[in-house]
């Protein structure tokens, strides 16, 4: 068969591009447009005209507002001694390490800066002095000022009214006897929290030579998801030790971990928010890996009831 | 040529708006070194309290003012006023309402609706 036309052409293959249908598209031109388009579209979102800041969170602030902030955390913290609240606060700011080592850090720069010119940033440092010191933290800001208040209180002026002098008596006046009755002192009571908010879910044991006599504590809500700022109490035969979640945020914001020694026995529980846990002892064990003794450790969850 | 441009067209446009929406909505700018000024409405509240409640350890008012000042307020008495009358209106914990009227009478401005959470005062303030 002749693959020449009626008026003398060849013909186009059958799979010739010439006998396929056209695309009612170019397709080159849609992958330069798109790709245009969407640098042209992230530039104008990001750099012409970004989307105005609100709703900014307290880890986006500034060092210097950061800074207030954590002032403001600690001062608080020394009017109600709500180390819960303070921790959880200072979780939102999402510190690099320890958040109370954070503190001390914050507190050792703003003591050797004009921050303590006057006497607003010395209270304002001296609380977050109180504030890691009573978590058994240490800063520069030891050494550079003290943790009373040394300076002159504030004064308090009183307008003065005068007084008329009274007119002179003949006779003298008897002196008036003098009695001083104490007033009776208020007694507030704290009202009590409700108990046992929070029930010991799980608890397992392991043996490692490396986290050996290790109390793993995690406290979580409903759903699981982690609770920072959880105050843990695990006590002992002589004594007792307590501490807060999410100081490690390296293993999670629900994690705490305690050391036991060996041979002894612990409870622990959410600080007077559940029931202690039966004795979790700090016996012998050999680590399955390495085949060396190490102590039992425990790993315990809490979540509510 | 024009099935090229009208192609490059069209697409330009749906590259520019697939473009917007990644950079305004999925990926937005973060902010960063943020000013205290543009901190969440809630987080002002919180600030506000917690320098309310130095205040009430301390009695210095002239401090509260300056750490109130970071939060970029053209007047901080009438802005402490709004904030406790706000948190007495939404009932919001008592102890955090005691502590803002505290301040607020602090600074000269406690109104009728303050009264029954007067209770606590700082050193040197008039009960």
């Amino acid at each position: 068969m002749s693959r020449y036309d009626s008026s003398g052409n060849y013909a186009p293959d059958s799979k010739s591009k010439y006998r396929r249908p056209r695309y009612p598209f170019s397709p080159w031109g849609v992958v330069i447009g798109l790709i245009l388009g969407l640098a042209g579209g992230l530039l104008y979102a990001w750099v012409v005209n970004p989307r105005v800041e609100f709703n900014t969170e307290p880890w986006q602030l500034s060092d210097a507002d950061r800074a207030n902030y954590i002032a403001g955390i600690t001062l608080q913290y020394n009017y109600d001694s709500d180390l819960t609240k303070a921790v959880n606060r200072l979780v939102v700011l999402r510190l690099t390490g320890d958040p109370i080592q954070a503190v001390a850090d914050t507190a050792c720069k703003l003591a050797s800066s004009s921050y303590v010119d006057n006497s607003s940033g010395q209270r304002a440092v001296r609380s977050m002095m109180t504030f890691y010191q009573l978590q058994g933290r240490t800063g520069c800001a030891d050494t550079l000022m003290a943790l009373t208040d040394q300076s002159t209180p504030n004064a308090l002026i009183e307008a003065a009214t005068p007084t008329l002098r009274p007119p002179a008596t003949k006779t003298p006046t008897p002196p008036i006897p003098v009695t001083v009755v104490p007033t009776q002192q208020i007694v507030v009571i704290p009202s009590i929290q409700p108990q046992a908010d929070f029930t010991l879910v799980d608890v397992r044991t392991y043996c490692s030579k490396e986290l050996s006599g290790l109390i793993e504590v995690r406290v979580q809500d409903y759903n699981g998801d982690p609770i920072p700022g959880a105050s843990i109490t695990v006590k002992w035969d002589s004594g007792e030790s307590s501490f807060v979640t999410g100081l490690k945020p390296e293993r999670g914001a629900d994690y705490a971990d305690f050391q036991m020694d060996g041979g002894k026995s612990y409870t622990v529980q959410v600080a007077g928010r559940s029931d202690p846990s039966q004795a979790l002892v700090a016996g012998s064990c050999n680590d399955p890996d390495t085949g060396q003794a190490a102590l039992i450790s425990y790993r315990a969850t809490f979540r509510p009831q | 040529m024009i099935r090229f441009l009208l192609s490059l067209i069209v697409a330009l446009v749906i590259g520019a708006v697939i473009g917007l929406y990644f950079g305004w909505v999925r990926f937005p700018v973060l902010y960063l070194n943020s000013p205290a000024a543009s901190l969440a409405d809630r987080y002002k509240d919180e600030y506000t309290t917690m320098v309310a409640t130095g205040y009430l350890k301390d009695g210095d008012l002239g401090g509260a003012v300056d750490r109130l000042r970071v939060l970029g307020l053209p007047n901080i008495p009438a802005y402490v006023q709004s904030v406790t009358e706000r948190y007495i209106s939404n009932s919001q914990d008592s102890n955090d309402i005691a502590y803002l009227v505290a301040l607020s009478e602090g600074l000269g401005r406690l109104t009728p609706i303050m009264q029954p959470y007067s209770q606590l005062h700082a050193p040197g303030q008039q009960p």
